[in-house]
């Protein structure tokens, strides 16, 4: 997923993914892909580029958008600077939390471009739920993570960076029930 | 002097009742780190195993290789964070050599309700040796999940068939990890509870 022709191509299916003209498997259109718009930074964000476009559909199911690299080892994986996950809100969501005890740090409540979202692990991850889509941003910095935010936009175009977030429709933003 | 007689007294109390010292578990940060300090930028692995009740680090370790058979102890050295602290991992096992299943272990602060506990990452990985010898990497998807989910999984199906048990915890620790064959793997975001009980095996 990671050779830059590869990356292109997917990002070009994703794209055509939301706009319902996509086909997966058997030829039939992706029902997964359909069903939750995706959100990105663009081409680069806070200076990093965008390295690689991966997508998972088995035991987790969301699409991610890696942004600046990392050198592994032998044995040891690396964190890549920045990732945006973006999963269907109805298999994730804020109110997976609620009834977890946090056996740590509670998470930060904080509102990001007028949707709730959780601040975890010193701010360097932040979720929030915006139309059926749920956004995850990884950084290494609390800053970092907040200018992701701020930079995400709607990859078929309908939400620029820096506008009001389309508001969840999973339920009341926190909570309720989770169907997919 | 007073103060002396009194902590002497807990701690006493609590050695004498065979309980873990009052604390809590603490999973404030649920990946393993390269070395200490523990940063951001210096995550390795999802955290997404945690043994309870008799779980030390050494029943983790005894139970994990009694029940799964992997017995082998190579691997790199990583480190776990607890209540502020950063510390090496204690112990590890592995299903062998090349591609394996492998876990590394670490004790953790006692809790009132979970008892002994040790942290773990789990992960199934590929010795990659084509196109670009690199050594181990995670496996990064398949049906079963990425290797860190498979291997979480396996030590579940493994320690539950021989009576212990267990259940899942959401912690959404899916940060995704560049792995030395170019892939990315990520945890699905769940963790195991498993229960230890009180007798090593041999």
């Amino acid at each position: 997923m990671t050779h830059p022709w590869l990356m292109a191509a997917v990002m070009f299916a994703l794209g055509l993914a939301l706009v319902g003209s996509v086909s997966a498997g058997g030829g039939q259109p992706s029902a997964a892909l359909q069903s939750f718009p995706l959100y990105n930074a663009g081409e680069r964000v806070d200076g990093l580029p965008l390295v690689a476009v991966l997508r998972r559909e088995d035991t987790a199911d969301f699409a991610s958008f890696v942004y600046g690299d990392c050198v592994a080892g032998d044995n040891a994986g690396c964190a890549p600077p920045a990732e945006i996950q973006i999963w269907p809100a109805c298999g994730r969501n804020l109110g997976l939390y609620d009834g977890v005890q946090p056996a740590g740090a509670p998470a930060e409540q904080i509102m990001v471009r007028g949707v709730p979202a959780l601040l975890f692990d010193d701010g360097t991850r932040l979720e929030f739920e915006t139309g059926r889509s749920t956004a995850v941003a990884f950084a290494d910095t609390r800053a970092r993570t907040l200018r992701i935010a701020a930079a995400l936009r709607a990859v078929d175009g309908t939400v620029s960076p820096g506008r009001p977030l389309p508001q969840p429709t999973r339920g009341e933003g926190r909570g309720g029930a989770v169907d997919c | 002097m007073l103060r002396f007689a009194l902590v002497v007294l807990v701690a006493s109390a609590g050695a004498l009742a065979g309980t873990p010292a009052l604390a809590h578990f603490d999973a404030a940060d649920r990946y393993t780190h390269k070395a200490c300090p523990a940063s951001a930028t210096n995550r390795i692995d999802p955290i997404n195993v945690v043994f309870t009740t008799w779980g030390t680090w050494a029943r983790a370790g005894s139970q994990v290789e009694s029940h799964t058979g992997w017995t082998a102890a190579s691997g790199s050295v990583q480190s776990f964070t607890d209540h502020g602290g950063c510390g090496a991992i204690h112990t590890q096992r592995a299903s062998g050599h090349g591609s394996r299943f492998h876990v590394r272990l670490r004790g953790q602060h006692a809790d009132a309700a979970l008892g002994w506990t040790a942290m773990a990452a789990a992960h199934h990985e590929d010795l990659v040796l084509f196109s670009v010898p690199c050594g181990h990497a995670v496996d990064a998807n398949g049906p079963g999940g990425s290797g860190f989910d498979q291997a979480r999984d396996e030590l579940v199906r493994q320690l539950t068939s021989a009576g212990h048990s267990s259940y899942r915890v959401w912690w959404g620790n899916t940060q995704s990890f560049k792995q030395c064959d170019g892939d990315y793997a990520a945890s699905d975001g769940w963790a195991a509870f498993i229960q230890l009980h009180q007798v090593s095996h041999p």
